[in-house]
């Protein structure tokens, strides 16, 4: 009994140690905005969306949907939920649309509903919404079914946000709580960057 | 406790069976070799580094800084519990497996204590998760813990199950605490823990609809069903295929009952290729009587004499109504027997000498040790009256053979001379090198529980003290 005691003591502490841990590095919601023409640091603000759960389905966010020209990034989202590379390319490749102006990518304030973590991060090239993306959606249960149609709906450089250029989305059914807290991520992004 | 004690344990006349019998003049058996605390010690690293593994996920699996308000601190550290607690889960079970690799490199004595320390760890852990993913959920959806626990219930998937898993494992771990556990008979304790399979296949559904690093597919859900399936292949392998592979090679049947004393009974078994049977001295299985009143219990009993090729032994003293009923086990009953397992023997010594303490009905394994231990051994048996010693003759016998001191010590613990024996100077004095020993204890808790104290203030260190303890 005085091993389990021990066991149950060491375990309480190390809990509280990884939480404190994963806890103590952003402990206040700082934007950051970070020009992409720079080499880009993948992890804005500590925040590192390769780490984050909801990231992990391979979403079709990015990938099949980039009409736009000004390609701000290449985001190459693997299954496995553990790694995210985020590739900037050294110099924008524009052809078309604004050739004057740098994409800058500009991360929301990220809010906690009942279902989880919601953090939104959008390109802005201009005075334009190019693309946007969830850096972090609540995850678990069917959480990740909900998070998917909110990805899918508003993501990426073709979905709702870009489309619209503003954050009165339609809220995606079944996902009231997520699509909220998207909204509100997107304004405080919006905010800061306009 | 009530002991339905017997007046007489009628000595039955004749050996009737037709496999032979028990004739004396065993052959003279070999010293084992010794079997050291490697693997146990491995496995134990194992399971550790399992458990990091097993909180990996979440690490990985968690933005740094998103745990900013605090629902979201007490959820998140109810989802590392949950992580604990499912992995424990399947540790506790593994434990109980039977499986011979686990009986050999861990030894039954130590994986009850394990299993019994795993068993609380896991309670708390498994209590901290319910109430911190309560208390978490709660307070996002600002609602009170009850409100919360109804919402679960009926919104989620698979949570009613969970919170029955819950429940019977309460249940399971409050019986299994000592002093409940003496007041309840051992059959109704067992039935009760029998129950803890359902909490594997009840709690089993809500990791995975709910489990936020075990939802996705991935090799994170992979690896943790693979680890489900592998604890289940353990299960039915150490306890359907193997013991029925060794029932079908060994086809064991009563011999005979005989009458040691007034409340003690011997069963001798006899069955085929026992020359073949690897088993030591001090070791037990677990014995199911195949007639009508005793099939369906099973019941841990040392062997009384070590492997001798021709029959075995089990020393049993009347206490309950299973081992009443066994003294009229007819001969050729069949037996079912799961086993050998226990560390209680001499190839886990770690010193050339020995010195054994018996009390009272304890003396079985270590009679059945005595045949296997170096010269040199000594012997200290405790019992009440002159008439509660068993086996007396054979341990002469194998006193002389074996050149083994034997001191019997009649009388309560009470009276001066066992009192005074009992002490750290009255075992120093009795053997002087007792220090450079193994002790072998086998009795009674307050004789264990008092002998420990004696000998550790002797100078014995803990790891030379080896209890046998088979309460599982």
């Amino acid at each position: 009994m005085r091993r389990a005691f021990l066991a149950i003591t060491g375990l309480a502490a190390s809990t509280t140690a990884l939480v404190v841990l994963k806890g103590s590095p952003g402990a206040t919601p700082v934007a950051q905005n970070v020009p992409t023409a720079q080499p880009v640091n993948p992890t804005p603000l500590g925040v590192d969306p390769s780490a984050d759960p909801a990231a992990g389905p391979p979403t079709p966010s990015v990938a099949p949907t980039a009409p736009t020209s000004p390609k701000p990034g290449k985001t190459t989202t693997r299954p496995s939920g553990t790694k995210t590379t985020t590739k900037a390319p050294s110099a924008p490749r524009t052809t078309t649309k604004a050739p004057q102006s740098t994409n800058r990518r500009v991360t929301g304030n990220g809010f906690e509903n009942e279902y989880g973590y919601v953090q939104v991060q959008i390109v802005v090239s201009g005075n334009r919404i190019v693309e946007a993306v969830a850096l972090s959606l609540p995850s678990g249960g069917e959480s990740d079914i909900h998070s998917g149609d909110v990805r899918n709906r508003y993501d990426g450089s073709g979905g709702e946000v870009v489309q619209k250029q503003n954050a009165n989305l339609n809220t995606v059914s079944g996902a009231t709580e997520t699509s909220n807290s998207y909204k509100q991520s997107l304004r405080s992004a919006i905010e800061q960057a306009f | 406790m009530t002991h339905p004690h017997t007046h007489a344990a009628g000595r039955r006349t004749g050996t009737s069976s037709r496999h032979g019998g028990r004739s004396a003049a065993p052959v003279p058996p070999q010293i084992p070799a010794r079997r050291g605390p490697g693997g146990r010690r491995l496995l134990g690293v194992l399971l550790l580094v399992g458990l990091l593994a097993s909180v990996l996920p979440w690490w990985l699996g968690t933005p740094a800084g998103s745990l900013r308000s605090t629902a979201a601190t007490v959820t998140a550290a109810g989802r590392i519990t949950g992580l604990i607690a499912g992995y424990l889960l399947l540790v506790q079970v593994l434990m109980m497996s039977r499986l011979a690799v686990l009986e050999r490199w861990i030894g039954g004595e130590h994986l009850g204590r394990w299993h019994r320390d795993i068993g609380a760890t896991l309670l708390v852990t498994v209590l901290a998760h319910m109430s911190l993913i309560l208390i978490g959920y709660a307070d996002l959806r600002n609602q009170s813990i009850l409100a919360e626990v109804g919402t679960l219930l009926g919104d989620y998937e698979d949570m009613v199950s969970a919170f029955v898993a819950t429940g019977i494992m309460v249940l399971v771990g409050f019986s299994s605490v000592r002093a409940i556990r003496r007041a309840l008979p051992y059959e109704l304790w067992h039935l009760l823990h029998l129950s803890s399979y359902l909490i594997l296949l009840l709690g089993f559904g809500h990791q995975f609809t709910h489990g936020a690093q075990l939802y996705k597919a991935g090799p994170v859900r992979t690896g943790w069903i693979a680890l489900y399936l592998l604890v289940v292949a353990a299960l039915l392998w150490g306890r359907v295929i193997a013991p029925l592979a060794f029932n079908l090679r060994y086809r064991l049947r009563v011999a005979d009952v005989v009458a040691e004393s007034p409340d003690t009974i011997s069963i001798y078994l006899t069955g085929e290729r026992l020359g073949r049977l690897a088993m030591l001295g001090g070791q037990h299985f677990r014995w199911r009587f195949l007639t009508r009143g005793c099939w369906w219990q099973s019941h841990p009993f040392s062997v009384s004499a070590a492997a001798n090729g021709r029959w075995l032994r089990i020393t049993v003293k009347v206490v309950g109504t299973h081992t009443a009923d066994l003294r009229d086990l007819e001969p050729g009953t069949r037996v079912w027997a799961e086993g050998p397992s226990g560390t209680f023997t001499a190839a886990h010594r770690l010193r050339e000498r020995a010195l054994l303490i018996a009390g009272g009905s304890g003396i079985t394994p270590i009679r059945a040790m005595l045949e296997e231990l170096p010269p040199g051994a000594a012997l200290i048996y405790r019992a009440r009256t002159p008439a509660d010693v068993l086996l007396n003759r054979e341990l002469d016998w194998l006193a002389q053979e074996r050149d083994t001191s034997v001191w019997y010590v009649i009388g309560s613990r009470d009276d001066p001379g066992p009192r005074q024996l009992m002490s750290p100077d009255g075992l120093r004095q009795l053997v002087p090198d007792v220090a450079r020993r193994d002790v072998y204890l086998c009795g009674p808790p307050g004789l264990v529980e008092q002998s420990v104290r004696a000998l550790r203030r002797a100078g014995v260190p803990r790891r030379q003290i080896h209890l046998a303890t088979f309460e599982l």
